[in-house]
């Protein structure tokens, strides 16, 4: 049985428990529901929100160097900390913070395979205790674009017949829907695709139980199944960027490819940009 | 002044953690579904289609006054502590009062600052269908 190419960056519940109380390390859980960590979570952890913490609030665009700074110098996270990071929903949140660490150049970013769920199933230890580290003073040295693709690079891209891969649900691919089954029809008005994307809905990655997938199995779905093969530069997106970032998780670490971007603009960029190209399947 | 204007001044006047305190709260006490309501729950009905959470309501009168009951999973505080809201404020409410509740609740009460605004969309909804659920079960024009 193969094994992950970077299994280093997953590490299990049990790592965690026994590491609740390590100075160099520090838990972040983030969830979709902004409320599940007051609700109760892992001992230790601390709370970093998607949206209010990591984005900007009034451009469409990720905080800035500053505020990520104060950010984790407020949550005591120095530049040497390792950060495990978990969430709810298979950790789809969890590794869309990872992502805007990496973007910060943070260097040692580890997830907890199966996220509060499965922490939970555990009958894991829950608290609503809000831990309060020494204040840090964190330097960003370096961002990491490479990690992050803008519109122009996707239509470049496109136009090299490279892979892009759609993480959304079949019917968003296809151009039925908007948006998930169930969520509100919302954010884009055109539906379909980027021509020559090919679709592997995020969850594809993941176990019932919130864990990743095998090697072996990662690797029949990304390789076998869609052809990815060693040393393609691919582009991952979705609706916002968010599930997206669990497929480049995936690719990058899982699988071991060197070239993965995430296109944070995804569909609700694509599906409004005037003349962008478009593949639609769903016809009515 | 109503119970819901009275909610409504008490989050605009929280700052962000206190807004999480008083909605985790509200998520906390929401009563639990009635037996009688389960097996239908169970089966698929009532649940709010544009929510990507399963939200379940019930909308009945009685002696002409609103009796909402609700169902949100607990995985879904954010969701479930708007919900206590509507009940809370609602229940025990003419009719009339409900629908003169503010179009813009979500906004209203400040979530969308708060919390952001793409967590916005399932909570309007909910909104939506139980004010116009009231007024269909009271046959207010």
């Amino acid at each position: 049985m193969a094994e992950y190419v970077h299994p280093e960056v997953l590490v299990s519940t049990q790592w965690v428990a026994d590491h609740i109380n390590d100075a160099n390390i520090k838990i972040v859980e983030s969830d979709e529901d902004i409320l599940l960590y007051e609700v109760g979570h892992v001992e230790n952890a601390i709370k970093i929100d998607w949206q209010t913490d990591l984005q900007d609030q009034l451009i469409r665009d990720y905080v800035d160097k500053e505020k990520f700074e104060q950010l984790l110098s407020d949550k005591g996270i120095s530049n040497d900390t390792t950060v495990v990071f978990y969430g709810d929903k298979s950790n789809w949140w969890a590794c869309y913070a990872l992502w805007v660490f990496k973007l910060f150049g943070h260097e040692n970013c580890l997830v907890m395979n199966g996220g509060r769920q499965k922490w939970i199933e555990e009958e894991r230890p829950l608290t609503k205790d809000v831990p309060d580290f020494p204040k840090t003073d964190y330097k960003v040295s370096g961002t990491n674009e490479a990690i992050r693709a803008f519109r122009d690079d996707v239509v470049t891209h496109m136009d090299s017949g490279n892979p892009l891969i759609d993480v959304r649900s079949p019917k968003e691919y296809s151009g039925e829907l908007l948006h998930m089954e169930a969520y509100p029809q919302e954010g884009a008005l055109r539906g379909g695709h980027i021509p020559g994307a090919d679709n592997v809905p995020w969850a594809t990655a993941a176990n019932e139980d919130g864990t990743f997938k095998s090697a072996d199995e990662l690797r029949s779905i990304y390789m076998e199944g869609k052809g990815l093969k060693e040393g393609d530069d691919i582009i991952a997106y979705c609706r916002i960027g968010e599930r997206s970032s669990h497929t480049w998780f995936v690719l990058t670490y899982l699988l071991g490819f060197d070239d993965v971007k995430n296109y944070d603009g995804s569909w609700t960029e694509w599906g409004n940009l005037v003349r962008a190209p478009i593949e639609k399947d769903f016809l009515k | 002044m109503t119970k819901i204007e009275e909610i409504i001044e008490a989050f605009q006047d929280a700052d962000y953690q206190e807004t999480l305190a008083m909605l985790l709260d509200y998520s906390e006490n929401l009563a639990p579904l009635p037996e009688k309501y389960i097996e239908a729950r169970d089966a698929g009905f009532n649940r709010v289609p544009e929510c990507e959470t399963p939200v379940f309501v019930w909308i009945d009168l009685n002696d002409g006054l609103v009796q909402i009951h609700a169902d949100v999973p607990e995985e879904s505080p954010t969701v479930r502590g708007f919900v206590g809201i509507l009940v809370d404020s609602f229940n025990g409410t003419t009719p009339e009062e409900v629908q003169s509740a503010p179009q813009n609740l979500v906004n209203s009460l400040g979530l969308d600052q708060k919390l952001g605004t793409r967590r916005m969309f399932g909570l309007s909804a909910v909104y939506n269908r139980i004010k116009s659920g009231v007024k269909e079960a009271s046959g207010l024009q």
